[in-house]
């Protein structure tokens, strides 16, 4: 509420904020500066290892900052021939791009018809979608395999991606935020003789930026960091993700900590980029929708 | 009795293009029902008058009867059709990839399949027997209900103070939501790694173990400890930490739809800034994602998997084992599917149940 | 034992692989890199029949080079290795789910076979291949292997631990090695200074490291030759009970950052002696020198006796393979016939012992020093536990040592309790 008030008192009185105002805005952000550097901390200390010496990892002189930085780790990573760190980055944007794509398409579809589509069983599909949600995961996975690599999907591309594309989960969110969808937008665009399908093209997508690139990102991210399955799947070093390339320096007998974390530092950043990119559209999809000012 | 139908039809067909735009609202179903009671209830007086009607005239009824009918056939087919055109292409994909692996689940859950996926013979209800009858299971399932009781009360209300919080502030308010968001971009495995060996390391190092010695304390156990529990702290603040940005971000989309009129508007008439805005705006007007947060805070309690079974391991793993980790063991590790399956529905009745009691607090099933 | 390694493997379809790579454009970018990587499959002769083989993945270096090696060395089948990644049951588990699909491996390895899988029909017996050289294999090693008197896997490696100690640091606490658990826990109580505890043995207080082999050291056993749950008896329930007395010695390291199978703790000095396997001795030699010795766990009580786990990996050719036949003969070229690649495997990167006898015999790398007690150790005090004995049973003992030493249950109550459940799973077994 705090920031709508806040926003009202600067547009709606013209004296200068109080002092008790000021103070509050202040006591904000000292709150939110110490819960960022909370936030921050673990993401410090796993670039910390992997720029630290493997023995400054688990060293009984653990210090906060390591006493010389490794910027050779990231070499070392690179020219590990063990571990093909590079194509697993490849494959991981390849599934995660086309399962976000795909995800988000079918589920906002499918999200919107639920939503608005008054057909008399659209509640139990609904309940049904929901159902999944529901369902442990891990105990349906093997029936999924069986099924997968009976269509002959193991070790394929699509063997990785299609399973990902369907998620109640993200129909589920869509169909939440459709519901409360400004009906006035849709029904101007009814009077200018749009069907569903016009309306959904033409105006609910176009005012949903903010809520597509929200999802997209959250898409992206579980599909980047996917690991049982693609691990399942993927059955030869070179459909390896990143991920999995990953968990080859956390096996048994022998941890290869340093390049763990850095290997790790360096497949969160496409994250972080797509993130802060995708902010600004979030941000700017909400402006578009033209009514929340 | 045939011939009354025409026209209740026709306003149902009318009701339901109301219903098309404003969607389905168990308000407009009353309204439709009444409708079409009154109608009736005001037809009762021409129909003592059936007999009166010329042969030509119940000609004219029936076809437009028989027409009307065919209209609304139409338009619901019609409507069927747009809706699975919107719908279908995820339902198939669920089907495959969901329904028939739960179906699958469903009928090993009566079968005795051991390292198959064929029913070698069937048991009735002695898996679920054996499940309900297992004290782990049972230790697992009442100690993950606590659980929920307590995180997902826990993630709504830090979820929402973060988002109004940073909703609060407009200078580096992108910045800020950057990095309360950007947790989620981290693995579950890769967080209890770091969770487990640079923040709750048990020996002399470790972080928070180094910080208690710069000020003269002894360090803790903290995952390995049975008493005090210092564990739950340790997989609270990882999930905390995971999960808070998405819970977030839903709040954040929820608060920016809030027509600002709205607090104008109350403002004008004399509600106070704070409190009394909050509670009789913004709370009402982020009902839809506090709906959405909650139903998906208690699956993934009932859920939790991931950082329980990275950072519990070995004995210690009995100290907070969801009943996931169980079910993962007995079915992937000793594969005896059909037990696991047995499990599986066991926890998905319970999820089932929690979510249609909170449904029944928050009006969740409201669109019915 | 089931954990002393964690494990990965993956196999490839490499025609299905090709097939699709062929109909889908951008199936080419993340396949393009296979012919690269995965090896093996360079010089594929189409008149040969064709193996996928999986491996868990083993971390010493080399491992990886040295199985494409091999399988490029076999000139009677093509055969595709599959090097499975990954952490804790994750790569049996893959195992589990392939072998119920339509693409399984035909050969590959897991630390046992079965009693289930025999029953659905989903591995082979080897007999034919062992048969002539069975003699040549400790009983003790093919005993998890053996279901109904059938040999369903060929033991590849041999693992096993033992107890590493600091010499210097014994010495200038004035101590000898233990040779009972009570001298262990005095010990490991003496060991300890400050930051440096006395003994290693995981972070959860040994549950996972020691909870059979303190079944065994006290003379105990879990489930008898003649198919009956054994392990609730005041013997074993006395060794839980020192476990307790153990970790509130304050002799124990609570937690490093690395589990017991890893050698860091001890070799950067947070503990005196930790419980290891033999497969750190080299990584140990390398960063203490000749400062470490070994001893097996010690006795418990007075009927115990020391004791250790014959774990390790074994090669298995699954039932509905394509080509069962050639795959029974390339594991038989691999484990029983070729010297060279067994010697190679078991100690040209970590240490193990050779299961054929007649070969651990010529492996000069366990012939002195702390390798070859450990060799002797494994011989003599050496158990591993029958395939009847599964995974659910596992998890039940586990459950009873967690309880009894984190939640302070009664050691008799509650191994009683899960002799019980054991009991009635071994009936389903058995039926």
């Amino acid at each position: 509420m705090a920031a709508i008030v806040s926003r009202s008192t600067q547009s709606g009185r013209p004296r200068g904020p109080s002092a008790w105002a000021i103070i509050r805005l202040v006591l904000r952000y000292v709150l939110l500066v110490i819960l960022a550097l909370l936030f921050l901390l673990p993401f410090y200390l796993i670039v910390r290892n992997g720029l630290a010496a493997e023995s400054e990892i688990t060293s009984p002189n653990w210090t906060f900052f390591p006493s010389t930085l490794h910027f050779e780790n990231i070499q070392e990573l690179f020219k590990d021939t063990e571990v093909p760190f590079l194509d697993g980055m490849v494959n991981s944007t390849i599934i995660a791009v086309l399962q976000t794509a795909g995800q988000i398409l079918l589920s906002a579809l499918a999200g919107y018809g639920l939503a608005r589509i008054a057909y008399r069983w659209s509640n139990q599909v609904f309940y049904a979608i929901l159902v999944t949600l529901m369902i442990p995961s891990a105990v349906i996975f093997v029936p999924t395999y069986v099924i997968v690599s009976y269509l002959g999907w193991v070790s394929t591309l699509q063997g990785l991606v299609v399973p990902g594309v369907f998620s109640g989960f993200t129909t589920f969110l869509f169909r939440q935020f459709f519901l409360g969808f400004p009906r006035e937008l849709e029904e101007a665009g009814r009077v200018d003789g749009l069907g569903y399908w016009g309306v959904f093209w033409r105006i609910v997508v176009p005012n949903s930026f903010g809520i597509i690139a929200a999802l997209s990102v959250i898409t992206f991210i579980a599909s980047w960091n996917a690991f049982l399955w693609p691990l399942v799947i993927g059955q030869d070093s070179s459909a390896w993700t990143v991920q999995v390339v990953l968990s080859n320096f956390l096996n048994a007998q022998v941890l290869n900590l340093h390049e763990l974390f850095i290997g790790a530092t360096i497949a969160i950043l496409p994250l972080v980029i797509i993130f802060l990119f995708l902010q600004r559209y979030i941000v700017e999809g909400y402006k578009q929708s033209g009514l929340k000012g | 009795m045939q011939w009354v139908f025409p026209i209740p039809m026709r306003m149902l067909r009318m009701h339901f293009m109301v219903h098309a735009t404003v969607g389905l609202d168990i308000r407009y179903v009353f309204k439709i029902r009444a409708n079409v009671q009154t109608y009736i209830l005001r037809k009762d007086e021409p129909m003592k008058s059936v007999g009166t009607t010329t042969p030509a005239e119940m000609l004219d009824l029936r076809e437009e009867n028989q027409k009307s009918v065919q209209r609304v056939r139409r338009q619901s087919l019609k409507t069927a059709l747009i809706f699975w055109s919107f719908v279908g292409p995820m339902i198939i994909g669920l089907t495959v990839f969901f329904y028939i692996p739960i179906l699958w689940s469903l009928i090993l859950s009566f079968a005795d399949a051991r390292a198959t996926l064929t029913p070698a013979g069937w048991v009735g209800l002695g898996n679920y027997r054996a499940m309900l009858g297992d004290p782990e299971f049972i230790r697992a399932l009442v100690t993950f209900t606590i659980f929920a009781a307590f995180i997902v009360p826990t993630t709504l209300l830090s979820a929402l103070g973060l988002a109004l919080l940073v909703n609060s502030v407009k200078f580096a308010q992108g910045f800020f939501r950057s990095v309360f968001f950007l947790p989620t971009a981290c693995s579950y495995v890769l967080a209890s790694i770091v969770w487990k060996m640079s923040i709750f390391n048990g020996s002399s190092f470790g972080l928070a173990n180094t910080v208690r010695h710069t000020v003269g304390l002894d360090p803790i156990s903290w995952i390995s400890s049975p008493n005090p529990p210092w564990y739950w702290l340790v997989l609270v603040t990882v999930r905390l930490w995971l999960q808070l940005g998405i819970y977030m971000i839903i709040f954040i989309a929820g608060l920016q739809e809030i027509p600002r009129e709205l607090y104008e508007a109350a403002l004008v008439d004399g509600a106070r800034r704070g409190w009394q805005t909050f509670r009789h705006i913004t709370f009402p007007m982020l009902r839809n994602a506090t709906i959405a947060v909650l139903l998906l805070n208690v699956i993934a309690a009932f859920q939790a998997f991931d950082e329980f079974f990275n950072i519990m391991s070995g004995g210690n793993q009995i100290l907070a084992r969801p009943p996931l980790v169980y079910l993962y063991n007995i079915a992937l590790s000793d594969q005896n599917y059909g037990y696991g399956s047995a499990g599986a529905i066991i926890l998905t009745v319970i999820i089932v149940i929690f979510t249609l009691i909170q449904g029944r607090f928050l009006g969740f099933g409201r669109s019915e | 034992m089931a954990q002393d390694q964690r494990l990965f493997t993956t196999p490839l379809s490499r025609r299905r692989f090709l097939q699709y790579t062929g109909s889908m454009t951008l199936g080419g970018t993340i396949l393009a890199a296979c012919a690269g990587t995965s090896g093996g499959g360079t010089t594929s002769n189409p008149s040969l029949p064709t193996l996928q083989q999986w491996y868990h993945q083993y971390g010493e270096t080399g491992t990886h080079e040295a199985v494409l090696r091999y399988a490029k060395q076999y000139s009677k089948a093509n055969v595709k290795v599959s090097w499975v990644p990954g952490t804790g049951n994750e790569y049996p588990n893959k195992v589990h789910a392939a072998l119920l699909g339509s693409n399984a491996p035909d050969v590959f390895e897991l630390q046992n076979p079965t009693v289930d899988q025999v029953k659905a029909g989903l591995i082979e017996p080897l007999d034919d291949i062992i048969a002539s050289v069975k003699s040549d294999f400790n009983p003790v090693a093919l005993k998890p292997l053996t279901i109904n008197g059938k040999v369903y896997a060929i033991k590849m490696i041999n693992d096993m631990g033992m107890i590493y100690y600091r010499k210097s640091l014994l010495q200038k606490a004035g101590v000898q090695p233990p040779t009972t658990m009570d001298e262990l826990i005095t010990v490991s109580k003496k060991l300890s200074k400050g930051s440096v505890k006395g003994l290693y043995i995981g972070p959860d207080g040994g549950v996972n490291a020691l909870s059979y082999i303190l079944g065994w050291a006290a003379g105990g056993d879990f489930i008898s030759d003649d198919n009956k749950i054994v392990f609730n008896n005041d013997n074993v329930a006395t060794a839980y009970e020192k476990l307790r007395e153990l970790n509130a010695s304050g002799g124990v390291l609570p937690d490093a950052p690395t589990f017991w199978w890893d050698p860091s703790a001890f070799t950067q000095g947070l503990s005196a002696m930790q419980w290891c396997g033999l497969w750190a001795m080299p990584g140990i030699t390398k960063a203490l020198g000749d400062d470490f010795g070994v001893i097996p766990f010690p006795a418990v009580g007075t009927q115990g006796k020391p004791a250790t786990f014959f774990g390790g990996w074994a090669e298995m050719v699954a039932a509905k393979g394509k080509n069962v036949a050639a795959a029974k003969e390339y594991v038989k070229y691999l484990w029983i016939d070729n010297s060279n690649i067994q010697i190679d495997w078991n100690v040209g990167y970590g240490f193990h012992v050779p299961p054929r006898l007649s070969i651990a015999a010529q492996a000069s790398k366990l012939k002195s020093g702390p390798a070859a007690q450990a060799v002797g150790y494994l011989n003599q005090y050496g158990h591993a536990t029958p395939p009847l004995w599964d995974a659910a049973m596992d998890t039940t003992l586990t459950d009873a040592v967690s309880n009894i030493l984190k939640n302070g249950a009664n050691p008799m109550t509650a191994l009683n309790r899960a002799a019980d459940k054991c009991n009635t799973e071994l009936q389903t077994l058995l039926s």
